[in-house]
């Protein structure tokens, strides 16, 4: 059982002038995988920092089981942290990267070697102890890197963007992998990510960062469905985000307008690709075809309102569509912000 | 192959640069050899021949016999071996810190630290000399400020073995601390954090991460080091005793007071000897870090 708490946590780098983390507080359950997602600069690295004891709280408090870890240095505490650049030490072979941590607890040497084994047999580099780290490939080298971590069992396994080095297709493979390792050991993990394919992929909960603050904190399919602020919106998948008014309960904008039943008064109103459907012919709001690109599988659409505001609406045909052609734009759902808050869901 | 609009390539094929660049690294080597290489092999060989008095040259190990069974000689040799190894150990232990600091500090201190370490490389050996004469000499200011507080004089290391390896030491400090430093730059500071991760402590982190990693730009630093001690010259001569002296001056005397060419000439074959090893350390050093 081992569960974090973070607690009202901040982080005030030396000059003052930047609040790195603001406030922050989170819940993490035992053998849950928690996604930071964020742009650069959201605070969602230096949190991990923070939990890992790399970076000090200027305020706030942290526990691992109830246990105040807040000002406990990185080699006492009971986490595991995998990071960007692998860190491997390249003056160590596997097993000797692996053992380090063991031979510092004064493990026995058959002991070190039984979990040295087991720990390589879980992350699929069955024989490769042997083997010099600078000569393993990026892939093999991220899994030493989270096989280091997993050997020494932390309460918390830590994940700094591990696979953001890695060509797409490894990473996609690496990331299943992972997912897999850490629901078998049930493992309570922080993931930090800049990828929403990662976070949407693999988290249990997402949480989205901004400036340090928490946008929202969710399951994947929420964040993804029902995004409470256009920040949000705007980051989780491609989100048209149009900004209008509305007077008598129609959002307009452009030449562009559908029914918002919320007061009169500026609005953002945002509608994902796939919930728009397009026209070439028939009444309603109208919008230009400005380039399709065909993707096999589907199609996308890039339209321009009166205004030349851009939008993209995904179709299963976009053979039915051409670049000039003018059609009609009919939501299936939408949502609506004012003042940075969800105002309307349909 | 980048092409020019003319169609022609921008670049020469590997093959057609090769002459030009062995055209650019033939003055170099051969200077080497005209002024290293060629008064190396020359003075080995005025060494190992001896003219007869009756005329002619036969081979001859005499001055190497003299040197070996002459016990001021041998004094020397090892006043210079001890000089050079207290002063490596010295330089590591002095060094070694400053350049962790530098490294890992954020601090803005570290920029003058950095700056004091590097300074003895701007003074001239022989300025050294006179400031640590008129600090740690007799009468020096350590005297007078001992004296301003009526305590008694310190024994000055001036004239004494340990007056060149203080002199050494501190000559030598800024190409130690920079060649250090340009290791230390290539540990990461994540390595060094997972390090820490996984449980590794400050001792830990020096000797299993840190050293191993560095081990390299330590045996340049030493080796850099002794080869400038072994045959130093100035700072020996001047603060250091008369008897035993190290080979610098040792040579020097022979040379010009004594006027024996020959033996002087040994005095250096073997200085050169010990000095070797070392060069050989470096060059090997310099070769595994090129190796693929």
């Amino acid at each position: 059982m081992s569960v974090l708490k973070i607690k009202d946590v901040s982080k005030i780098f030396a000059s003052g002038q930047v609040r790195a983390v603001d406030n922050f507080s989170l819940e993490v359950a035992d053998g849950e995988l928690v996604c930071l997602l964020g742009p650069s600069g959201s605070g969602k690295s230096t949190l991990l920092r923070m939990v890992g004891g790399f970076e000090r709280p200027t305020s706030g408090v942290m526990t691992i089981d109830g246990e105040d870890i807040t000002h406990v240095p990185p080699e006492k505490r009971p986490t595991g942290m995998v990071f960007q650049s692998h860190a491997l030490w390249t003056h160590m072979n596997v097993f000797k990267n692996l053992a380090f941590g063991l031979k510092l607890r004064k493990v026995a040497p058959d002991e070190i070697k039984r979990r040295v084994d087991a720990v390589l047999d879980l992350v699929g580099l069955n024989g490769y102890g042997t083997r010099h780290v600078a000569k393993l490939s990026g892939g093999q080298q991220q899994r030493v890197a989270l096989a280091r971590s997993l050997v020494l069992e932390p309460k918390i396994l830590l994940l700094d963007e591990p696979f953001a080095s890695l060509d797409q297709h490894l990473r996609e493979r690496l990331r299943e992998e992972v997912r897999d390792i850490q629901q078998r050991l049930k493992i309570t993990t922080l993931f930090v990510t800049h990828g929403q394919d990662e976070a949407l992929s693999m988290a249990d909960r997402i949480v989205v960062m901004r400036d340090g603050r928490t946008e929202q904190i969710d399951r994947p399919e929420v964040i993804y469905r029902e995004p409470q602020t256009p920040f949000v919106a705007g980051f989780i998948g491609t989100m048209n985000l149009i900004e209008g008014n509305v007077a008598n309960g129609m959002f307009s904008k452009a030449g562009y307008s559908t029914p918002l039943p919320v007061s009169d008064g500026p609005a953002i109103l945002a509608i994902r690709p796939e919930a728009l459907d397009l026209a070439v012919t028939g009444e309603g709001s109208q919008g230009k075809v400005h380039r399709v690109t065909d993707y096999g599988t589907h199609g996308l659409v890039d339209l321009e309102l009166n205004d030349a505001t851009r939008i993209k609406a995904m179709v299963p045909h976009p053979d039915l569509f051409k670049a000039g052609q003018t059609v009609t734009l009919t939501p299936k759902a939408i949502a609506a912000y004012r003042d940075g808050v969800v105002i309307h869901r349909a | 192959m980048t092409v020019s609009d003319a169609g022609q390539p921008v670049l020469a094929a590997p093959e057609s640069r090769r002459p030009i660049g062995l055209l650019l690294v033939a003055v170099p080597v051969l200077l080497v050899i005209w002024l290293i290489i060629w008064p190396i092999i020359s003075a080995i060989i005025q060494t190992l021949w001896m003219r007869l008095p009756e005329g002619g040259d036969t081979f001859s190990l005499e001055t190497y016999r003299f040197f070996f069974s002459d016990g001021y000689s041998l004094s020397n040799l090892s006043l210079t071996l001890w000089t050079t190894g207290v002063c490596a150990i010295l330089l590591l232990v002095v060094c070694l810190p400053i350049a962790l600091y530098l490294r890992f500090s954020d601090s803005r201190i570290a920029a003058y630290v950095q700056g004091l370490a590097i300074f003895p490389m701007f003074v001239p050996s022989i300025i050294l000399s006179f400031a640590f004469i008129r600090v740690l000499g007799p009468n020096g200011t350590v005297d007078l400020l001992l004296n301003a507080m009526s305590l008694p004089k310190i024994r000055s290391p001036y004239l004494t073995p340990w007056g060149p390896v203080i002199g050494l030491v501190w000559d030598n400090i800024p190409l130690t601390v920079l060649i250090l430093l340009s290791g230390l730059g290539n540990v990461s500071n994540q390595a060094i954090e997972a390090a820490r991760d996984v449980g590794a402590g400050r001792f830990a982190l020096l000797w299993h991460i840190i050293l191993p990693r560095i081990s390299n730009s330590v045996l340049v630093a030493i080796s850099f080091a002794v080869l400038g001690i072994f045959s130093a010259f100035t700072l020996p001569y001047v603060l250091g005793p008369a008897a035993p002296e190290m080979m610098g001056p040792f040579m020097q005397r022979t040379f010009r007071e004594l006027y024996e060419p020959r033996t002087a000439i040994t005095q250096a074959v073997i200085t050169f000897g010990f000095c070797i090893v070392f060069g050989l350390f470096y060059v090997r050093s310099v070769a595994k870090n090129r190796t693929p």
